[in-house]
């Protein structure tokens, strides 16, 4: 266990020492956020929604803050599989699953602190019906972020399952594309969730990919209420679980059929 | 020289097409994968569609017609250009950059060169679909003027996309870290100008027909097609303004060209 949360703590302080790349990051995510608020307002004036615009702009928001969590990978084992320096991982005394699974969980969690703390503050400063409204209550705030710690879990366990599919071959960008496709479609950055058609919504609101921040938004701005709390909760460790216990059955299988690469 | 050089130019993309190639499963793999990803990307423009219906005076069709535009013009650029698109920041970064500037031609023509995205073919036909369903649904009536108008301004708009990524290159040079700022200007630039220019507020649209001038060699020659001229400019203005595009080319080429003056070798 004490491995384990010291490798947690130096992924934590490695990630902080990007602050060049998250500068940048930080801007170019604004740019977006405004272009996409843009949009949605001059699509709100010309035929409204029962949603109202605030809510789709804090959406908007939320989604460009925690971006980073979706994205972060850990390109090291790509280059390690590539290399065959795999077989140092091998020797490790730990379960090369969770080591994984620790590594970026860490990635995302600063990751995503660094570049959605300054953001959101910003974005708080904007004009209403163009930044971030405030949480609809304190519960709602409250279990909004519980759900948005459980979506970071859910998060790292798909990043794995990823990892191990890629494992498989040297070149792992065709796979990577796919799934990373599926996830931002589904998850709502590319359009938020709430605007897909009513009917689909009862769907996809179920896959594991609206578990990421889909479920934290919509708690955060009351679209769910804090009642429903222990449920989504509960959908949302469900789907981790799953995920957790396929990603650990894909690397077994992985580490018995691993071919090291020489040289 | 001029001919030699396109010669060289086609020479190599024939060379790196079949060596993709050579990888068949792979590159099947990953132009199904780029199809998927720019069919997402039309996912959303079709909910839009559906929810909303109109954006201000533009029907659903006009909306299809201008993101088709889009993603045929950036992915024809990323397609013919990834050597300036893709590759160029790791050749500086690995010194691999030194082996061009001994050869006798320009350095841009040989990083242009250097590299294709074949795998792109997949989204320039989803662009393809997405134009001829805007044309058919806004009823648009061609004829050999606005054909050559289209033209003109899928060829303009590649120039002013490559135009922007040599912005990248030329920063790269430099050494400056933050590329992603530029990221804002070109992939930036997909997002927002997949839709027409006139919804923005001023200043996005001052950015994207000044700056970075997608609104003029897109927008312009596209509203002209659908009859639905853009603020109302005269006809003319649909033939004029596109030539931004090889005006910003021209730009970033002479700069690009003084950026390499200023290059030091990372070593080998």
């Amino acid at each position: 266990m004490r491995a384990y949360l010291s490798v947690f703590r130096m992924r934590l302080k490695m990630e902080l020492q990007y602050r060049g790349a998250m500068i940048g990051g930080i801007i170019c995510q604004m740019f977006f956020g405004i272009v996409l608020v843009a949009l949605y307002r001059a699509l709100y004036a010309s035929k409204a929604q029962t949603i109202p615009i605030e809510q789709v702009t804090t959406y908007v928001w939320l989604q460009q803050a925690f971006f980073r969590m979706m994205i972060a990978t850990d390109v090291d084992l790509y280059d390690k599989v590539k290399t065959g320096n795999i077989s140092y991982d091998l020797c490790r005394p730990v379960d090369m699953y969770w080591f994984y699974y620790i590594r970026v969980t860490a990635q995302k969690l600063m990751g995503s602190l660094m570049r959605g703390i300054p953001m959101m503050i910003v974005a708080f400063l904007l004009p209403r019906g163009w930044g971030i409204t405030p949480p609809s209550s304190i519960p709602g705030l409250l279990t909004g972020l519980v759900a948005l710690l459980v979506g970071l879990l859910c998060m790292s366990a798909l990043e794995n399952i990823t990892m191990a599919f890629t494992m498989r071959t040297l070149d792992p960008r065709g796979m990577q594309s796919l799934l990373n496709l599926l996830m931002i479609t589904f998850s709502g950055n590319l359009l938020p969730l709430t605007l897909f058609p009513d009917s689909w919504q009862k769907v996809i609101t179920m896959l594991p990919y609206a578990q990421l921040l889909d479920a934290p938004i919509r708690l955060y701005s009351g679209e769910y209420p804090p009642d429903d709390f222990l449920l989504i909760i509960l959908r949302q460790a469900g789907w981790t679980v799953v995920l957790i216990t396929v990603g650990i059955m894909m690397w077994k299988q992985n580490q018995k059929k691993m071919i090291i690469q020489g040289g | 020289m001029a001919f030699n050089t396109l010669h060289l130019y086609i020479k190599s993309m024939g060379m790196l097409l079949k060596g993709q190639l050579q990888y068949t499963s792979s590159f099947i793999m990953q132009t199904l994968a780029q199809l998927i990803m720019e069919g997402g990307e039309m996912l959303a423009v079709i909910l839009v569609i559906d929810r909303f219906e109109n954006l201000g005076h533009w029907t659903g069709g006009n909306l299809f017609f201008f993101f088709g535009l889009m993603s045929v013009s950036f992915y024809i650029t990323e397609f013919f250009g990834r050597g300036v698109t893709g590759n160029f920041p790791s050749m500086v970064r690995s010194g691999q950059l030194d082996t061009l500037l001994l050869r006798p031609r320009g350095v841009l023509i040989q990083v242009l060169c250097s590299g294709t995205d074949p795998r792109r073919i997949t989204c320039i036909a989803v662009g393809t679909v997405s134009l001829i369903m805007g044309s058919n649904m806004s009823d648009v009536s061609w004829n050999a003027l606005k054909i050559m108008v289209l033209i003109e301004s899928i060829l303009m708009s590649c120039m002013l996309i490559l135009g922007l990524f040599l912005i990248e290159g030329i920063f790269c040079i430099h050494s400056v870290k933050s590329v992603e700022l530029v990221n804002a200007l070109t992939y930036g630039g997909r997002s927002a100008c997949q839709y027409p220019i006139d919804i923005y507020p001023r200043p996005l649209k001052t950015l994207f027909s000044v700056v970075a001038p997608f609104a003029l060699t897109m927008h312009v020659p596209a509203s002209y097609i659908m009859d639905k001229p853009l603020y109302g400019w005269p006809v003319w203005t649909a033939f004029v303004t596109p030539l931004s595009g090889a005006v910003v080319f021209g730009i970033m080429t002479v700069l690009f060209n003084r950026g390499i003056k200023f290059y030091r070798s990372t070593g080998s």
